[in-house]
């Protein structure tokens, strides 16, 4: 470190640290602020990612933040989808460490009329994401005149969870985007990480539910599922969390999507 | 250990001393040791850790000295820009706040201080307040930290806050009984503290402004 | 010509404090943040990892460790007649007692409370300046804040900092348009919306002795006396939490200061009771 170097700065480029540190390994984070995050490349999108004064942030990325944490593996999300719509539960527990803090928590958001998101994943980012990703789709309504659709959405998520993935500070969620085509009333969900795989599938389910589940759904998942039969399957599934899941999960919150919108149902 | 972590960047040390704040009816007393050590090596047996701050009132810094000298000239200046901005001197209580604002601005690079800032209210009357290295702080009536802190403060709640003691009148000591207290208190310390010791230097703020006594304290 | 001296970054000269520290020019991607409502700024040390460096320096092997103030037991929950705020008083650093004297209620203004859990400057830092970004909203709409909106306000500043090794866990209450409110806001960015939460060391502690005996039609004065056991029977089995309880009361027009009670008096007097009939 030369002498004449300040005793703090606060814009640490990798430039600038490698001179000060020779020895330190190479940094391949970008040092530019972190762009921000937003519908359309330009300076108009209404939600940005509140970021702190980024150059205080650290330059190489933070390991906390790398992997799932335990408790979102906890979270139970499921979806179905069915004949003309999907139908989607959430777990409604926010537990932290060994307490669960809340009952009736609603871990999902309405993107739009008909496309619903479902996230479970490290604690803050979740609601900031979803409500960040609510916020630009509602965007596109206004600057647009129209929604956009399962697909468009989700790719649209999977985009920017992958730009996300690659900066210093990656949210770290995991979402179930369903909807349907409101005009045909085809119905889509899609299962995304927050290592940004997205896939389309018929039926999906994160976290350890899915050790339980998706057997459950192979055996009993044809297409054209009616609503009855559809929460029939579901009833399935839970019961069998119930009977085999250590995660003590009593209540969910299920929701129907469909041509006329987003609507909780007690099942 | 991830390889993120540079062990060779290790910007703190521990000078050790001890220091101590008594708020009374109408003045407050401040008080340090002087020694200055690293690990056994005494560098200084005197380089005192008392400031006295031109509003009236007095700062005493624990822990690494190069940071309470940082940090003193800091709040000095802001001292100066208050009266120059405002035309008086700032108040015990706001200076109070501003310290706690200028640690926590450097949150993530802590000053490695523990200070104790001593001075008279807006009644005229003796207070205290205590502070971690982050900025949290509370008012109080007195106070003991750095190396022998944990050994002073169960003193001067047992003799000044009567702690636990049945039939005794809660009040806040005078003068003399508070210098006496002091006084035994480093004592006591330097018996005890490898890091106190040699002279004691005692600062005595009323509304006539600050006096200073430095007393000697064993200096083995 | 001198509009410079409305810029307070310029007049500080080139965002440089008196110690030479270099801040970084308040973040605001999209340029139009009030500078109200812009963060505050922190020097950070010149090292290419000073998460990993303030871990060190507060962990529990650190040479020359950091102690910031810990530990706690905190309660709020909402009935019929508003909300109960109760806390213990406990601060310490390590093992040692810095203080049994904390004010773990921070009275954000008349009709906003937060508490305090885990790092006790984080707390009172960001709820000041919480309290301060309350009080400009109030002057820019001539109405009171939300306490939904000032829990978020909370929420996004300290998300901000998420991974930076902020500790905070909080509670906001207060009593606004909607009724009596209640958040739980934590340092991960966390922030949940119920009738009951406890927060810190003894949480569950707590917890036990509330779950037991809440119902929403308590009458004040059980209440009262609910969140005062609550947090006394923490301080008794947690060791990090103790001191003094405070309890709060939030009501239509504002909070009103209840109690602060000495732990000790308080476990005597509650050994001496009968207990209550359990069928």
């Amino acid at each position: 470190m030369p002498a004449t170097a300040p005793a703090t700065t606060t814009t640490t480029s990798p430039a600038a640290v490698k001179s000060m540190f020779p020895q330190a390994k190479s940094l391949s984070m970008a040092s530019s602020a972190k762009p921000a995050l937003s519908l359309q490349a330009d300076t108009k999108s209404v939600a940005t990612r509140s970021i702190a004064p980024e150059s205080i942030k650290s330059t190489t990325s933070t390991s906390t933040q790398q992997s799932l944490t335990a408790r979102a593996l906890f979270e139970v999300l499921l979806g179905i989808t069915g004949k003309d719509f999907v139908l989607t539960a959430s777990d409604d527990t926010c537990a932290r460490g060994i307490v669960v803090q809340k009952r009736g928590e609603d871990k999902s958001r309405a993107l739009n009329k008909n496309n619903l998101m479902l996230f479970t994943g490290e604690a803050g980012d979740t609601t900031q994401f979803a409500e960040y990703i609510q916020c630009n789709t509602q965007l596109y309504r206004i600057r647009n005149g129209m929604d956009l659709s399962t697909r468009a959405v989700s790719s649209y998520v999977r985009k920017e969870l992958a730009t996300s993935l690659r900066s210093r500070h990656p949210y770290t969620v995991n979402l179930l985007i369903g909807g349907v085509d409101p005009k045909t009333g085809t119905p889509e969900l899609y299962w995304l990480d927050y290592l940004s795989s997205c896939v389309k599938l018929n039926y999906a389910a994160h976290g350890y539910a899915s050790y339980f589940c998706m057997s459950t759904m192979d055996r009993y998942w044809k297409p054209e599922l009616s609503v009855e039969e559809a929460i029939s399957l579901l009833k399935k599934c839970l019961a069998e969390l119930k009977v085999r899941f250590i995660g003590n999960l009593p209540n969910f919150v299920v929701k129907i999507t469909d041509k006329d919108g987003i609507r909780e149902i007690e099942i | 250990m991830n390889g993120n972590i540079e062990h060779r960047f290790s910007p703190y040390t521990d000078n050790g001393g001890t220091t101590l704040a008594i708020a009374g009816e109408d003045f407050c007393v401040v008080a340090g040791d002087t020694r200055q050590s690293e690990g056994y090596l005494i560098n200084s047996r005197y380089s005192p850790k008392v400031y006295h701050l031109h509003n009236n009132t007095v700062l005493a810094t624990g822990g690494m000295h190069a940071d309470g000298v940082a940090l003193v000239k800091r709040i000095g200046q802001n001292l100066d820009w208050y009266v120059h901005k405002h035309d008086k001197d700032m108040s015990a209580q706001a200076l109070a706040q501003m310290l706690s604002t200028i640690l926590y601005s450097k949150r993530f690079f802590p000053y490695y201080v523990w200070n104790t800032l001593g001075g008279l209210d807006e009644n005229g009357k003796g207070c205290v307040f205590s502070y971690d290295p982050v900025g949290n702080f509370e008012k109080l009536h007195w106070s003991a930290s750095g190396s022998a802190g944990h050994l002073l403060q169960p003193f001067l709640d047992n003799q000044i806050g009567h702690k636990h003691q049945s039939n005794v009148e809660h009040h806040l000591l005078p003068l003399d009984k508070v210098l006496k207290i002091v006084k035994d208190a480093f004592n006591g310390a330097t018996e005890r503290d490898i890091y106190t010791g040699d002279f004691v230097e005692i600062f005595i703020i009323t509304k006539d402004g600050v006096k200073v006594e430095k007393h000697d304290l064993k200096k083995d | 010509m001198l509009d410079f001296l409305d810029n307070p970054a310029t007049l500080a000269g080139a965002n440089r404090d008196p110690d030479g520290d270099m801040h970084a020019a308040d973040f605001d991607p999209v340029g139009m943040a009030p500078t109200e409502f812009a963060h505050p700024t922190f020097s950070v040390p010149a090292i290419a990892d000073p998460v990993a460096f303030l871990k060190h320096q507060t962990g529990v092997d650190a040479k020359n460790r950091i102690k910031i103030q810990h530990g706690t037991t905190t309660l709020a929950f909402k009935f019929n007649h508003g909300v109960i705020v109760a806390v213990d008083s406990r601060a310490t650093g390590g093992s040692y007692i810095a203080s049994q004297t904390v004010k773990k209620v921070i009275e954000i203004n008349p009709y906003l409370l937060g508490t305090m859990a885990g790092g006790a400057a984080d707390c009172s830092y960001w709820e000041r300046e919480l309290g301060r970004r309350c009080r400009i909203y109030e002057l820019n709409n001539k109405e009171r804040i939300s306490v939904a909106a000032a829990s978020k306000l909370l929420a996004n500043m300290v998300y901000a900092y998420k991974g930076m090794g902020l500790s905070m866990g909080t509670m906001v209450t207060g009593w606004d348009k909607t009724g009596p409110q209640l958040y739980y806001v934590d340092s991960d960015g966390q922030r949940l919306k119920s009738d009951l939460f406890s927060v810190g060391s003894g949480s569950t502690y707590a917890y036990g002795v509330l779950d037991a005996g809440y119902k929403p039609d308590l009458t004040p004065e059980e209440a009262i006396d609910l969140g005062r056991r609550a947090i006394v029977h923490a301080t008794f089995r947690d060791a990090y939490s103790g001191g003094y309880v405070s309890v709060y009361h939030v009501k239509e027009n504002g909070w009103e200061f209840i109690s602060r009670t000495d732990v000790n008096d308080l476990i005597y007097q509650y050994q001496a009771e009968e207990k209550p009939s359990l069928v």
